[in-house]
């Protein structure tokens, strides 16, 4: 009797989990569908497939979809102006956040908890909406179309600082008192104690801030101009805007899959990092 | 809820007398512009660039551009606001900012409740943990990674004419292909596609991480009971997850409030602004000196729009109460 119900119970469980199994696949298939058909695009010969709908079972394999995505925009210098960006701006950040959050967390100073409050308000305006009084702001200071310009509204990160200062504080007084008596100073305090018990912390913080900024769009096209000076995302809305969507579908396709696949295969790799970083900042 | 290579949580013991008075020398001895220093690199570009902007933008939504050469800039109040709804300017006619504004309400309003159950419903059923769990999370939140911008151009495939996959599949059926981008009914709704594609998977992790906090002595008591998946749902899992449902309303509000980037590459707000949303506008506008005053009253608006929307499910959520802490 117990037996007969265990089974039961069993059998109906399998079924369970194929019919999730189906809609969870049914699901995950529409999701990817974007990126498979972006694929299969980009690998299709320019006269095949336009206007028949036949890309799956298209006629044949070609790279010149690549290689015409890489005549028409200077890739590499994209790449190396968002690298500098990116990673340019992260380093600030991490400096910046570290200062001030370890203010924010261990010293005593008057209006702290104030400031703190004050500066919090930033996780409530987010500076895409404040385009055009930071455009005007970055022309009045004579920094158009520079690679500073790009990083200005996300150096302070108020969000950075309020993580640093929480994981700051629940690192025991008992470290740092034992780091004073053997003579360090407050940077050395942040080096031995502070710093090396946070990391998790500050890969949560890195992943989020990369592929935020990786991701920036509007700003960057408005605030540069030159090639040297303009980011992937903008070099990929310049080909797929100059060009009718169509005509030049292979190459709009290549050129997406290059700025699309670091962050992808990153993400692939670090995956439970990633989904870490995300759950814990929420916001960029 | 992340791994944690914290050491375990502190018992604030206050600092003993010898180092207090150490302390306290700092203090006498510019201690006290020392925090300052420390905090001021961060405080300066936020006060530089969040907070100056918001005043600027304040302030000059209230100024009027001149039109021709020989006018001036003048002062005029609230009329630039009034101006943006007033049928009788450029601005204000019915197919211009009234409806983008309409537009950016409809947008938040169907995007957000949609993305916001679709991510319920899969974190449900992925919480499920089944063998291929992980690989279904990575399908549906990969696109959480891709620029806007490009996910926009992925679409644009997607809603072309011809070889569109979306016509295809409709030609199929034996249904004359639809002007995805194009046709001025759908414009808004082919945006919302994109969009809700590409979020869902964010906030689903949200849920996903908290339902794996859930405590299940309760729901087996539950089922003990006698209740069906369904109540055990309703009854349990919606009201214990308020928290997050909390925190997923205001993130995704806010974001969605933003959004531009896809309309740059799928249809810039045409037809007739059909599809176009506020954030968009004002990059559209900002290059033409004398509207410079309506795209800072355009500003001001879209920030008081998001703090209303944050501050409103605050009070509303906190009102119903039972939601985590």
């Amino acid at each position: 009797m117990k037996n007969d119900a265990m089974i039961m119970n069993r059998k109906r469980f399998r079924w369970d989990k194929l019919g999730l199994n189906i809609v969870l696949a049914i699901v995950s298939i529409i999701w990817l569908a974007p990126l498979i058909m972006t694929i299969l695009l980009s690998v299709r010969p320019k006269k095949d497939s336009i206007g028949t709908g036949n890309i799956f079972f298209g006629s044949g394999f070609t790279l010149d979809n690549f290689q015409g995505a890489f005549d028409a925009v200077p890739w590499g210098t994209y790449y190396v102006t968002t690298l500098l960006f990116v990673f340019g701006l992260l380093f600030i950040q991490i400096v910046t956040i570290t200062l001030a959050g370890y203010a924010f967390a261990r010293l005593k100073f008057f209006g702290r908890d104030f400031i703190f409050l004050l500066m919090l308000i930033q996780i409530m305006i987010p500076s895409s909406v404040l385009l055009i009084p930071n455009f005007t702001t970055v022309r009045s200071l004579n920094l158009y179309d520079t690679k500073i310009a790009l990083m200005l509204p996300y150096i302070g990160s108020a969000f950075g600082t309020f993580l640093m200062r929480q994981t700051f504080r629940q690192i025991p007084r008992d470290l740092e008192d034992a780091a004073k008596i053997d003579g360090c100073n407050w940077l050395g305090l942040l080096q031995n104690v502070y710093i090396p018990s946070s990391t998790s912390a500050y890969i949560a913080f890195a992943l989020a801030s990369v592929s935020a900024h990786w991701n920036e769009f509007l700003w960057p096209l408005i605030i540069t101009t030159s090639d040297d000076n303009r980011v992937l995302t903008v070099g990929l809305s310049q080909i797929v805007r100059t060009s009718e969507v169509g005509a030049q579908y292979g190459q709009i396709s290549a050129g997406t899959l290059i700025v699309v696949a670091p962050l992808l295969l990153l993400f692939l790799i670090f995956q439970r990092q990633f989904i870490n970083s995300f759950l814990r900042s929420g916001l960029k | 809820m992340s791994n944690s290579t914290i050491v375990p949580p502190t018992t604030d013991v206050p600092p003993d007398s010898k180092l207090k008075t150490q302390n306290s020398k700092l203090a006498v001895l510019g201690g006290s512009i020392f925090p300052y220093l420390l905090i001021l690199p961060t405080f300066i570009f936020i006060a530089a660039f969040t907070f100056w902007p918001t005043i600027y933008a304040a302030i000059q939504s209230t100024i009027r551009q001149p039109r021709t050469v020989r006018q001036q800039a003048e002062f005029v109040g609230l009329k630039n606001y009034f101006d943006l709804f007033d049928e009788n300017t450029v601005i204000g006619q019915a197919d211009n900012f009234p409806r983008i504004f309409a537009n950016t309400i409809v947008f938040v309003a169907v995007t957000v409740p949609v993305c916001l159950i679709l991510s319920f419903l899969l974190a449900l059923l992925l919480n499920q943990k089944l063998r291929a769990t992980a690989l279904y999370r990575t399908g549906i939140f990969y696109p959480v990674l891709l620029p806007l911008i490009s996910a926009a151009s992925v679409w644009a495939f997607f809603f072309a004419d011809n070889f569109g996959l979306l016509n295809t599949l409709l030609r199929t059926i034996g249904v004359s292909p639809l002007g995805w981008t194009r046709d001025p009914n759908l414009a808004l709704f082919s945006i919302m596609l994109v969009v809700i594609w590409k979020q869902t998977g964010f906030y689903m992790i949200f849920y996903l991480s908290a339902m794996q906090n859930l405590p299940s002595d309760i729901y087996e008591a539950a089922a003990l009971d006698g209740a069906n998946a369904i109540q055990r749902m309703l009854r349990l899992t919606v009201p214990l997850l308020n928290g997050t449902t909390l925190f997923v309303l205001v993130i995704a509000g806010v974001a969605h409030f933003q959004t531009a980037d896809p309309l740059y590459v799928l249809g810039q707000g045409q037809p007739n602004n059909r599809s176009n949303l506020i954030l968009y506008y004002i990059f559209q506008r900002y290059d033409e000196p004398k509207d410079l005053g309506y795209v800072y009253a355009m500003t001001i608006l879209l920030l008081g729009l998001l703090l209303l929307f944050t501050i409103a499910n605050f009070l509303f959520l906190e009102r119903r109460g039972n939601y985590e802490e």
